[in-house]
């Protein structure tokens, strides 16, 4: 049984589009500073004094034999100290977070490359090491704010775009979790053409390919396929969990047809037929984000992946990509040791 | 506009190694006087009930707001301080143990559901054999600690439950029958499970549980076409906490997974990091990460829930709807007549 086959059946499988939940409840942290506000996080903590939204939270249990549950009152005084707490707590990180974004602001004008490839490769080339393979998670902000929609969201992409090619990254792959950029691959193509001849001037846009690998397509930037200098795939919540468990139905019905040997299934097996339905695993990861937040990028992809963010930020900026690759360049890798 | 270049190099290079030294250095003479200080002052019982008390009371209010169910560590740095410390690797192993159990004593007691430790990973047995079997015999002391202290009524952690997960065809057989034992010596306590990575790898986690689900496929003849993402969960190691973990802490800085609950961990669990080596990682590191985590809960889901959820108002709260009458129930317009003459048939 090659292993061609399996994947391609593992992608028939999947064509039938299976429709990827909604229902993602995003780590806390993540989730609220989106879309910061203090006085719905005034509100919440009030709210949270008067009402027991989750009833099934239980006073600490613990060995009833020694510890009784905490009274009535016990707990009431409690959940004062703790709204307390949440105050003083949330006026801290309120400081900490409006000094992290005037620090963003600062260094957005220092690294500022304002669309000049030499100053980006400038940057690159004092690095010891540069990642072989570049992940960036990008997410679309509400349609109602500056840069956010899908047009946006493009915009964000063809910018990591262009700030790859120009540092000599050969791959790259932009995972948005709706798969927004993946629906609209030609309009993409598009975008990117006309940012990256903003950078390299109209007559020499450097070519690049755009391999969506769920549904096994590449498109060219031109007609002709030779020497691309770099190559985007795109990815989505769809390429996670679910295509594992596509990849199992798939060898569960081999194996029954017979024509898969259950011994056979190895860990090198999995490896091979994931890389070729998602593609191989990232060295560094960028996320625009203001807290880590992975989104369900492809669990099996991020084995010893580098991650970058830094906390606060909320625009996909120049700066984080340079201090992405700066820390990849210092950072040491030692499987198991 | 572009920054001239001497500024914008000293600016670029994120930390500055020489000035880190300075300020770690400054450090360096601080921390043992601080250390002197409260060891001096551990002297007095008097101080160390206090610090209990204190401990305890913080536990409590935390425990009044929500607590993550699943917290997850990565137990990173065990090695470097004891090299930090001049102590063989062994008693850095030990040390992060230590720190592992009060650490469970902790959460525990605030009401934490599950805790998963990476132990050991499938990848440390290429690390030199005297490590590893130093390793693997410190494990089995401690095994037995813990099955003591769970069976033991006057102990915090009575009635925990242990399970001790991952690629067991990787051990030895005598350790397999130690596991085993435990695992039943502990089998009865459900209001904490202590999950135990030991050979374990995430990579590992989800082809074994792959291979399960074609297992089953074919011995009991299922479609696999009916195959859910949430059966597949089911079959990983950690069964019934599989689908999430709602904290990860990885101490020592690295900043990445390292093959670790990536499945738990990649959809909406909160990553978080700390410089401090594992076994320096105390009461109140922890202790900041958790209320971090529930201040934030505690607005996510007033946000998520307040728009949809009024109910939980109370009833003086609701005033009368008003404004909410049906067209019918409205009293009857009067006659419209217009310029022209026109009626309404009426």
């Amino acid at each position: 049984m090659s292993s061609e086959k399996i994947a391609e059946n593992a992608r028939l499988l999947g064509g039938e589009d299976v429709d990827v939940s909604n229902n993602r409840v995003p780590p806390p942290e993540a989730s609220v500073l989106k879309g910061p506000s203090r006085l719905k996080a005034l509100q919440a903590v009030a709210h949270s004094v008067a009402f027991d939204e989750d009833q099934n939270i239980k006073t600490p249990k613990n060995n009833a034999f020694w510890n009784q549950e905490m009274g009535r009152i016990q707990y009431f005084i409690c959940k004062i100290l703790l709204v307390g707490m949440y105050l003083v707590f949330g006026s801290f990180r309120y400081l900490q977070y409006e000094y992290n974004a005037m620090k963003l602001r600062v260094w957005n004008v220092i690294y500022n490359p304002s669309n000049t490839p030499q100053l980006i490769r400038q940057d690159v080339t004092k690095l010891d090491k540069i990642p072989h393979r570049l992940a960036a998670i990008l997410e679309m902000k509400s349609a109602g704010s500056v840069g956010g929609g899908a047009k946006g969201l493009m915009n964000d992409g063809s910018e990591v775009v262009c700030w790859t090619v120009s540092a000599g990254i050969k791959h790259l792959i932009l995972y948005d979790f709706d798969g927004i950029l993946k629906k609209n691959v030609l309009e993409f193509r598009e975008e990117i053409r006309a940012k990256l001849s903003k950078y390299f001037g109209p007559s020499n846009v450097p070519k690049f390919a755009l391999r969506i690998p769920h549904k096994n397509k590449v498109y060219f930037s031109n007609d002709d396929s030779d020497k691309v200098s770099l190559e985007i795939s795109l990815l989505s919540n769809r390429d996670g969990r679910q295509t594992i468990v596509d990849l199992t139905k798939t060898m569960a019905e081999l194996t029954k047809s017979k024509e898969l040997k259950a011994e056979d299934i190895t860990m090198r097996l999995m490896d091979k037929e994931l890389t070729q339905l998602v593609g191989p695993e990232p060295d560094l990861l960028l996320y625009f984000g203001p807290s880590l937040d992975l989104q369900g990028f492809p669990p099996w992809h991020l084995r010893l992946t580098e991650f970058h963010w830094e906390q606060d930020n909320n625009q996909v900026a120049y700066s984080i990509f340079i201090r992405g690759l700066h820390k990849y360049s210092n950072c040491k890798i030692n499987v198991g040791k | 506009m572009r920054v001239p270049g001497f500024v914008r190099s000293r600016i670029i290079a994120p930390s500055d190694p020489a000035a880190a030294e300075v300020s770690s250095k400054v450090l360096k003479q601080i921390y043992p006087i601080i250390d002197k200080i409260v060891s001096w002052l551990r002297a007095f019982q008097l101080f160390i009930k206090l610090q209990q008390l204190l401990q305890n009371l913080l536990i409590n209010i935390l425990a009044a707001g929500p607590v993550p169910q699943h917290i997850s560590f990565i137990m990173d740095g065990n090695r470097r301080f004891a090299k930090k410390m001049n102590m063989p690797v062994k008693r850095g192993h030990e040390a992060g143990g230590v720190t592992l159990l009060s650490l469970c004593y902790v959460l525990k007691k605030m009401g934490v559901r599950c805790v998963s430790a990476y132990a050991f990973s499938i990848e440390n047995f290429n690390r030199p054999p005297e490590e590893v079997n130093a390793l693997t015999n410190m494990f089995a002391v401690k095994l037995d600690e813990f099955a003591r202290k769970a069976n033991d009524y006057r102990d915090p952690l009575y009635q925990s439950r242990l399970k001790i997960v991952g690629d067991h065809s990787l051990i030895s057989e005598e350790m397999r029958e130690k596991i085993k034992r435990v695992e039943e010596m502990t089998n009865d306590g459900d209001e904490f499970t202590l999950f135990i990575c030991f050979p374990y790898t995430s990579r590992n986690d989800i082809w074994h549980a792959t291979q399960t689900s074609v297992e089953e496929c074919v011995q009991q003849s299922l479609e696999p076409r009916a195959l859910t993402v949430e059966e597949f969960n089911k079959k990983m190691y950690l069964n019934d906490y599989s689908h999430k973990c709602d904290l990860l802490i990885r101490t020592s800085g690295h900043l990445r997974l390292s093959d670790y609950m990536l499945w738990q961990v990649h959809e909406s669990g909160d990553i978080k990091f700390s410089p401090t080596l594992w076994p320096d990682f105390k009461f109140f590191q922890l202790y900041l990460m958790i209320l971090n985590w529930s201040f934030f809960t505690t607005i996510q889901r007033y946000i998520f829930h307040g728009s949809k959820k009024s109910q939980s108002k109370p009833a003086f709260w609701n005033r009368k709807k008003s404004s909410k009458y049906s067209l019918e129930d409205l009293p009857a317009a009067p006659v419209a007549v217009s310029i022209t003459g026109e009626r309404d048939p009426s």
